[in-house]
Order: C-alpha cells, then sequence, then structure tokens
C-alpha cells in the first residue's frame, strides 16, 4: 500500500512545489502591501518586508551582519520631536560618519598590530553602514531618548560608579584599579563583550545567522560569543540558570522573528539592569536584501520608569566571521595587571629614595 | 484575490510536502523491529536517516560522547587526579579504553619526547603576553579553545545547526564553535585566510557520509592531558554518520607530517542528548582560570 501511495503523494509532492515556487513572488507581494500579516503588536513588523525562505520554509535570516551605524543612540536635543531626517540631512551625516570612521582607523595606529587599527578595526567606512533615516535608535518614548531610571536603579549606578574605575559609569578620569583581574571590565577578561541587544560598536558589530531545523543561532564575532535561539516554543528556563546573554526563546510572528530574552547573569546586564527583572523582546525583519530591520523592546520595572525600543538596521556585510580568540591571547589582562605592578613598584622606589634623602 | 488563493493553496498543502517526503523513511519500522535484541556494540543495523528540508542527512541536534579520550586518547588507568589530598574523588580521573585506531600514535622519535614532556608539564602554566604562554600547560586546563578533534570528546555536549551553505558546530566548553563551509567561494576560499584554534573547515556530502575537511590549525591545541599533540600543518578529516536516531558515528583521521610517521584515526559514537528540552547553557571557563593564569601579576602575589 505505501508503494502506491507514495508514488501519488510524491507526484503530488512535485506539483505542490511547483506550485509553491510559482507562488513565492506573489506571497511576498501579498505580505508587502498588507505589511503586519499575522502580528499581533501593530507597529512591531516595518510595512515593507522581503521574503527569501530558508529550504524548510522559514523567512531566510542568514547571512554576515553589521550593526554599525553613524545613528546616535539618543536624539540630540536640536531635532527636538523629529523621528526623520531629510535626505540631506541623512546624506551629511553618513558622509560625517565615514569621515569619522576613517579617521578613527588611521588615528589609531601603533607600533605592534595587535593595537593598530588599520589591523583589528575592519571600520565602518569599510563594512558598508546603510544611510539611516533616523535621528536616534531609540524610537519609544517618542522624545527618543531612553527613559528616567527609577530611583532604586539611579542608587544602584551612582554606586557602579564609585565602586570600581575600569567598570561601566566610572568616571574615566579615576586612577586605574587592576590589584587582580576582577577588577578589569568584563571585555578586558574576555568574558562578555555584552548583548543582547545588538548595538553598534566602534567597529568589529558583526554577526552570523544560521537557520537550522528548529533554531536560530546568532554569533557575535566579538569573542564569538553565541546566542542560540530554539523556535519549539519550550517554556523558559527557571530561575536556577543564568547566562552571560540571557536566555532566549523565539517564535516567528509573520515574516517577523521574535525573541524573548530573560534569565541574563547579576552584573552583565545592559546598562546594569536587574538580571532578575530584565526582559528583553528582539524583532528581526528582513526589510530587503541587504537589511534586517532589528527593533528591541527593553522592559525593566525596577530599572527603568516605562519601556523602551529602538530600531538598529542590520546592512549585509561580506563574511565570512573569524575566530575571535579573545582569553587565549588576552594581551590585556597581562598588561593591565603588570603595568598596575610596574607602578606601584616605581613608586615604592620613589618613595623610598625621598625618605633616603 | 488570486493572491489569497495561492497563499491558501500552500498553506494547505503543506503538511502534504512534509507527509509525502517522510515516505522514504519507512524502512524505519523494518529496521526497529529487527533490532528488538540487544544490539552488539559497536554494530548498528541498516539505517536510513531523516533528511533537512533540502535532501540532506539530518544532522541537527545536540551530541556528546562518553568515552574518556580527553584525558588520553590511547588506553589509560583511572588516575587520581592533581591535588588529591583536597580534590579526592572529585579530581580523579577515570580510566578508559582509548579511541585510536590500532591502539598507538606513530610519532616521530623526536615528537614522541616532546608528547612526553607535555604531559610532565601539562599544569606548568607560565602566562606572558605573546606566545611563550603556549610553550607550557595543556590548552584545556587553560580553558582555551579544544580544536578538532578534541572538542567532539570532551566530556561536554555540543551542538549542530545544520543550514545549506554552512554547519555551524557550538560547543559548551568556552562556548567554541566552527563554521563548516559547504561551498567554497570568494568569500570561504579553500585555502585558511588565517591559522585558527578551532580550524578552517569545509564540508560536503559522500552519499549519506557528512565529510569535514579541516586545515589552518594554531600548533597549540593537544589532543588529550597525556601531552599528545600536532603542529600548524595539521589536517583532519573527519567524517560524521548517523547510524540510528541517537547515534553518529564519527571518525577523525589525523594527518601532520612534522609530528606523525604516518595518518592515524580516531573513532567513537557521539550520542544524542534525550532531556526533554535540552539545550547548551554556559560553560565560560575563562572566569574559572584567572587566579590560575593571572595571580602572578595579582597585587600582593609572591612572584
Amino acid at each position: 500500500m505505501g508503494k502506491r501511495f507514495g508514488v501519488h503523494s510524491n507526484v503530488w509532492a512535485v506539483v505542490i512545489a511547483i506550485a509553491a515556487i510559482l507562488a513565492v513572488p506573489a506571497l511576498v507581494t501579498a505580505q508587502t502591501t498588507s505589511g503586519v500579516a499575522g502580528n499581533k503588536d501593530k507597529g512591531a513588523a516595518p510595512k515593507k518586508t522581503w521574503v527569501s525562505r530558508t529550504a524548510d520554509g522559514q523567512p531566510d535570516l542568514q547571512g554576515y551582519w553589521t550593526s554599525l551605524s553613524f545613528t546616535a543612540m539618543e536624539r540630540p536635543a536640536k531635532y527636538g520631536n523629529r523621528e526623520f531626517l531629510t535626505d540631506e540631512e541623512a546624506a551629511q551625516i553618513h558622509k560625517e560618519g565615514i569621515q569619522h570612521s576613517y579617521e578613527f582607523t588611521f588615528n589609531d595606529l601603533a607600533e605592534t598590530p595587535v593595537y593598530d587599527a588599520t589591523v583589528y578595526a575592519l571600520s565602518a567606512w569599510q563594512e558598508g553602514v546603510a544611510p539611516n533615516r533616523r535621528t536616534s535608535l531609540v524610537v519609544d518614548p517618542p522624545d527618543g531618548r531612553i527613559p528616567p531610571l527609577t530611583p532604586e536603579a539611579a542608587k544602584v549606578r551612582e554606586a557602579a560608579r564609585k565602586a570600581g574605575p575600569n567598570q561601566d559609569y566610572a568616571d574615566p578620569n579615576a586612577p586605574v584599579k587592576a590589584d587582580v583581574a576582577e577588577d578589569l571590565n568584563l571585555g578586558e577578561r574576555c568574558l562578555s563583550f555584552g548583548g543582547p541587544p545588538i548595538l553598534p560598536g566602534a567597529y568589529n558589530s558583526n554577526f552570523q545567522i544560521v537557520q537550522g531545523t528548529g533554531y536560530v543561532m546568532i554569533e557575535y564575532e566579538w569573542n564569538n560569543e553565541i546566542r542560540i535561539i530554539p523556535l519549539d516554543g519550550r517554556p523558559q528556563l527557571s530561575q536556577g540558570l543564568h547566562r552571560w546573554h540571557g536566555n532566549s526563546r523565539g517564535h516567528w510572528e509573520g515574516n517577523t522573528l521574535v525573541v524573548e530574552t530573560s534569565n541574563f547573569r547579576p552584573g552583565a546586564t545592559f546598562q546594569g539592569a536587574n538580571a532578575k527583572t530584565l526582559k528583553m523582546t528582539e524583532y528581526f525583519t528582513r526589510t530587503d536584501q541587504n537589511t534586517i530591520e532589528y527593533k528591541f523592546t527593553i522592559d525593566d520595572p525596577s530599572t527603568w520608569t516605562r519601556p523602551w525600543s529602538a530600531i538598529v538596521p542590520l546592512s549585509h556585510m561580506q563574511g565570512p566571521i573569524p575566530e575571535y580568540d579573545c582569553s587565549e591571547n588576552n594581551n590585556d589582562a597581562v598588561n593591565i595587571l603588570a603595568g598596575a605592578r610596574a607602578t606601584e613598584k616605581a613608586a615604592a622606589e620613589k618613595a623610598k629614595n625621598i625618605s633616603l634623602r | 484575490m488570486k493572491v489569497t488563493v495561492l497563499v491558501l493553496l500552500v498553506a494547505v498543502c503543506a503538511p502534504i510536502v512534509v507527509q509525502a517526503q517522510s515516505t522514504p523513511q519507512q524502512p524505519l519500522a523494518r529496521t526497529a523491529s529487527a533490532a528488538a535484541k540487544i544490539p552488539a556494540p559497536g554494530e548498528f543495523p541498516p539505517y536510513k536517516p531523516p533528511r533537512t528540508a533540502d535532501g540532506k542527512p539530518d544532522f541537527n541536534g545536540i551530541w556528546q560522547s562518553f568515552v574518556t579520550a580527553d584525558i588520553d586518547v590511547r588506553d589509560h588507568d583511572a588516575q587520581p587526579g592533581p591535588h588529591p589530598d583536597v580534590m579526592g574523588a572529585y579530581g580523579a580521573w577515570p580510566g578508559g579504553q582509548g579511541i585510536v585506531e590500532g591502539g598507538e600514535i606513530p610519532y616521530k622519535p623526536e615528537a614522541l619526547a616532546q608528547k612526553k614532556a607535555n604531559a610532565e608539564k601539562r599544569m606548568v602554566i607560565n602566562i606572558t603576553s605573546d606566545d611563550r604562554r603556549h610553550e607550557t600547560g595543556d590548552p584545556e586546563l587553560k580553558c582555551y579553545r579544544p580544536g578538532i578533534p578534541r572538542a567532539n570528546y570532551e566530556p561536554f555536549p555540543f551542538q549542530i545547526i545544520q543550514s545549506t551553505d554552512n554547519i555551524v558546530m557550538v560547543y559548551e566548553f568556552e562556548h567554541a564553535l566552527r563554521t563548516i563551509y559547504m561551498k567554497e567561494d570568494k568569500e570561504t576560499p579553500k585555502d585558511p585566510p588565517a591559522d585558527s584554534w578551532m580550524g578552517w573547515s569545509h564540508g560536503h556530502f559522500e552519499g549519506d557520509t557528512l565529510v569535514i575537511d579541516s586545515t589552518g590549525f594554531v600548533p597549540y591545541t593537544w589532543f588529550d592531558r597525556a601531552g599528545d599533540y600536532h603542529s600548524d600543518a595539521l589536517h583532519v578529516v573527519e567524517r560524521y554518520n548517523l547510524v540510528s536516531p541517537y547515534h553518529i558515528m564519527y571518525e577523525a583521521t589525523i594527518e601532520d607530517p612534522n609530528v606523525f610517521t604516518r595518518p592515524w584515526k580516531v573513532s567513537f559514537p557521539l550520542y544524542r542528548r534525550m532531556e526533554k528540552n535540552i539545550q547548551l547553557v554556559d560553560f565560560d571557563c575563562v572566569e574559572f582560570v584567572e587566579k590560575m593564569l593571572y595571580g602572578p601579576y595579582y597585587k600582593n602575589s609572591s612572584k
């Protein structure tokens, strides 16, 4: 019985496959015009979408992407409530950004290739950042600014500012404290370069996305940090497990990949948010062949007075993502600690010479 | 209107497509009943693996080996491990049968001496801000990326994420990652653009076997805690065969004319992790080795 049915269903499968192939352009058009088809959160998905599909029918987000951007996180005051730039302004900011990026690279030449920006910083002008017409990455609240901290969070941040000079929010002019490795920041220790969310850095803000059956994997170039996002609707981990980049669960809403993340590790959260209460939702939508519109919403009522959202365009870039062997050759850790010891030794000898005089 | 009809047609037909594609799996049922006796270890009844949507054997999943080759790829007795005075049974290392075909590694005489010296110095750590840091100490002890094939028999799970152009293997140990490029092109040429810890890999299918060819390795990784090592001329050819829904037979041929007199082979099964909702978690041992690595540079250290 199986055989006869098999033949029939195989023939049928071919017919359907051809129909599906023929239908794809129509499908795209349909979704382009309807925009938010299947999307619960109105306005979460961009109006324009571009769909190519993986072999198993998922919208295809695969490839190499960069989040490099010349757009400020928070809206500069001069734009007031203006959400978008004029074409001329956008072109000008793009031009200035490329110039700045070029200068950054060539002003950071160094004796050793390890610290030479022309070697390590494949910067924006090389990677091809697309112009962005937004006046800020933050899109909600409507003023384009991250909402105020709660009073408790403000206290925590003030304490962090005083605690460790190498840590986030520290006074940049404070003397370096490097008694033990824990005094260095997470990047210097090769433990985490942050994220989610995906934001632009000065350079190397590059990603690879690979989709396997039931999973999406995001690899960050920095430290080759990896997020594996299951799509099977499984429950979130219990609060007994914590992860450097939080623990993610994903699903598709129309052509948008929605990723919900919690179970962050205390001390390794975005802007020092509360690891226990921080929830992040990310939306990945391919808007054309070379762009993913990436939106994230941060909800942490113990840190910010209201949830807030930002949109970062991810631009297609040339691959591959190289191996980032951070801890294997962590010269920073050795040099910062050894430098601090050398400084102490020099100070002690100076003090000895003064007392001998 | 016409658009809507087509959309509906595709949506309605999708389950049928899936069904149709699963018909080649029917021999599975026969295999299962034939295997109703206890299987002999090392032998698997004939098996046709499930396919990905693009028709390749589907290796997606979380896998782990259960050999003790990370301690020594050859046959070895149980050992007390370092500091049994404080570590007790926590720190003891199990004995086990080796994974090397024929039992012995064909070292060149001078290379065998280096292997023995490595074993003696496996816990000697001297971290500098240059490549001398790699001269002593098992890289695994320092939480460095394990290289290939060691990553596949460390006692940690790894996940295969298989797509059409790339297959990614993510290892729980230090979130080590390798991307296997399934095609050669301008972005991913055959020759490695730079040496790396996890190598530069291209893959292809020979029948249902996933064959991965890797070169471009740094000379710093070891094969085990017994000091077995290689140079930057290492060339590894791996063969992955799905032999049941729950097993991959894994085989790696190791070639390095600077160190070995001929190619040699390791093989062992990988087991699919079947716990409900299994996932990789973090084993970022970098934070666990800081004091060992950088302690001599700490304030008030004895150095």
